[in-house]
C-alpha cells in the first residue's frame, strides 16, 4: 500500500469519526421535554428543564443565549477560566417575577446524580457567580466562587434539571 | 515470528513519557480557552515517545500508564473513570494510527497521527457521555466546534513532536538510543 494511499485512509478515518459522533448526537437530541400536560411548555433538545414546584414552566435552551450577559471568573483551585451565563440571568428570563430569598434551587445531573442545593439570595448575589460554564463536550457545568461550589468535587457536570421550589417566608 | 519484548529501557523512556504528559497536563497552563488545547502539548508528547520506541503498543503504553497515573491523581471532569480511558484512548489511537501511517519523519504525517490520536480522546468522552444520558450537545454546533478543536490541536500537537524528533535525530539521540537497545 502507498503511502498516499495510507494518508487518504486516515484522512477518511478522522472524517468518519467527526461524521459518526456529530451524526449520532443530533439523532440522540432529537427527544423533547415537556408537552404532555396541557399547558405545560416543550423544552427544545439539549435544553435544560426549569421546573417550580414539581411545574415544568420553561427551558434553558441555547436559544436564550443571546439575551444573556457572559460571566467569566478564575477558579481559585486551578487558576482555569470558568466562562458562561450566570444562573440568576437565566432564571430572570424565565420566571415573571424574582423568587423570594429563600426560594431553593436545586441544579442536577441525573446521569452524575450530582446535584447542588441554593437559595435565591445566594443565586443572587453577584459576587458568587453562580454559573453555568459549557464543558468540552457541550455540557453546562455549574460553577461558582462560593465555597460551597469552588471545588471541581463540588461542581454540578452535566446539569440536565433546575428545580425551584418556593419556601413560605 | 514472535513478536520481542520491549526492553527495560523501553519500559523506562515510555513510563517517563506518560510521567510528563501528566505532568504537562498539572503545570502547563495556557490561556487558550478552546475545548483540547491541552493537545498541544499532550500529542506531542505521544508522538516523540512513539518516535524514540518505534514499536507497536508503545503508544498505548504511554496512555494506559498515564491514565493510571491521572486517575489515581484524581484529575479530569468527568471522574477517574473517564480520565483513565481518555488517556488510554490518546496513546490506543495514536498507535493504531502509526501503525498505519509509519513515517514519523514526514510532518503531515505526525500531524494525522496527532489528530487521530487526539480524537481517540475526544471520542470516548462523548461516548462515556451519551452512555451516562448526560445531555451532551447544548450548543448545537457546540460538539462540532469541539470536534474541529481537538483536530486543529491534535494536529498542531503531532506537528510539534514530529519537529522535536527531527531535533533530536540531528542531535544523536537516535544513535544513543540504538547503543541502549
Amino acid at each position: 500500500m502507498s503511502q498516499r494511499t495510507r494518508i487518504l485512509i486516515a484522512v477518511a478515518a478522522i472524517v468518519l469519526i467527526g461524521a459518526a459522533i456529530i451524526g449520532l448526537e443530533m439523532l440522540r437530541g432529537r427527544s423533547v421535554t415537556g408537552g404532555a400536560i396541557a399547558g405545560e411548555p416543550t423544552v427544545a433538545p439539549g435544553g435544560v428543564p426549569i421546573y417550580v414546584d414539581g411545574r415544568l414552566v420553561a427551558g434553558f435552551t441555547p436559544a436564550d443565549l443571546s439575551q444573556l450577559a457572559e460571566a467569566s471568573f478564575a477558579d481559585a483551585a486551578e487558576g482555569v477560566v470558568q466562562e458562561g451565563w450566570l444562573l440568576s440571568d437565566i432564571l430572570r428570563l424565565h420566571l415573571k417575577t424574582d423568587p423570594g430569598p429563600a426560594t431553593q434551587i436545586t441544579v442536577s445531573s441525573s446521569s452524575r446524580q450530582k446535584s447542588a442545593v441554593l437559595t435565591w439570595d445566594e443565586v443572587a448575589d453577584p459576587a458568587n457567580q453562580i454559573m453555568f460554564d459549557l464543558s468540552n463536550r457541550s455540557t453546562l457545568k455549574l460553577v461558582s466562587v462560593m465555597p460551597a461550589l469552588d471545588e471541581r468535587e463540588e461542581w454540578v457536570q452535566d446539569t440536565d434539571r433546575i428545580d425551584i421550589t418556593t419556601v413560605d417566608p | 515470528m514472535k513478536a520481542r519484548p520491549f526492553s527495560t529501557f523501553q519500559f523506562i523512556l515510555l513510563a517517563l513519557f506518560a510521567g510528563l504528559i501528566v505532568a504537562a497536563k498539572i503545570a502547563l497552563k495556557t490561556p487558550i480557552r478552546l475545548p483540547g488545547h491541552s493537545g498541544l502539548f499532550w500529542m506531542a508528547l505521544v508522538i516523540v515517545a512513539v518516535g524514540l520506541v518505534p514499536r507497536a503498543g508503545a503508544g498505548s503504553l504511554v496512555g494506559l500508564t498515564s491514565g493510571i497515573l491521572a486517575g489515581f491523581l484524581g484529575m479530569g471532569d468527568f471522574g477517574a473513570l473517564d480520565t483513565f480511558l481518555s488517556y488510554t484512548a490518546v496513546g490506543v489511537a495514536a498507535d493504531l494510527a502509526f501503525m498505519l501511517l509509519r513515517n514519523l519523519d514526514n510532518l503531515v504525517i505526525c500531524a494525522l497521527v496527532g489528530i487521530i490520536g487526539h480524537l481517540g480522546k475526544f471520542a470516548v468522552k462523548w461516548a462515556l457521555g451519551a452512555a451516562t444520558g448526560a445531555p451532551l450537545g447544548f450548543i448545537s454546533l457546540g460538539l462540532a466546534g469541539s470536534f474541529a478543536s481537538y483536530v486543529l490541536f491534535g494536529a498542531l500537537g503531532g506537528v510539534l513532536g514530529g519537529l522535536t524528533l527531527k531535533a533530536l535525530r540531528r542531535a544523536g539521540f537516535f544513535a544513543y538510543l540504538a547503543e541502549r537497545r
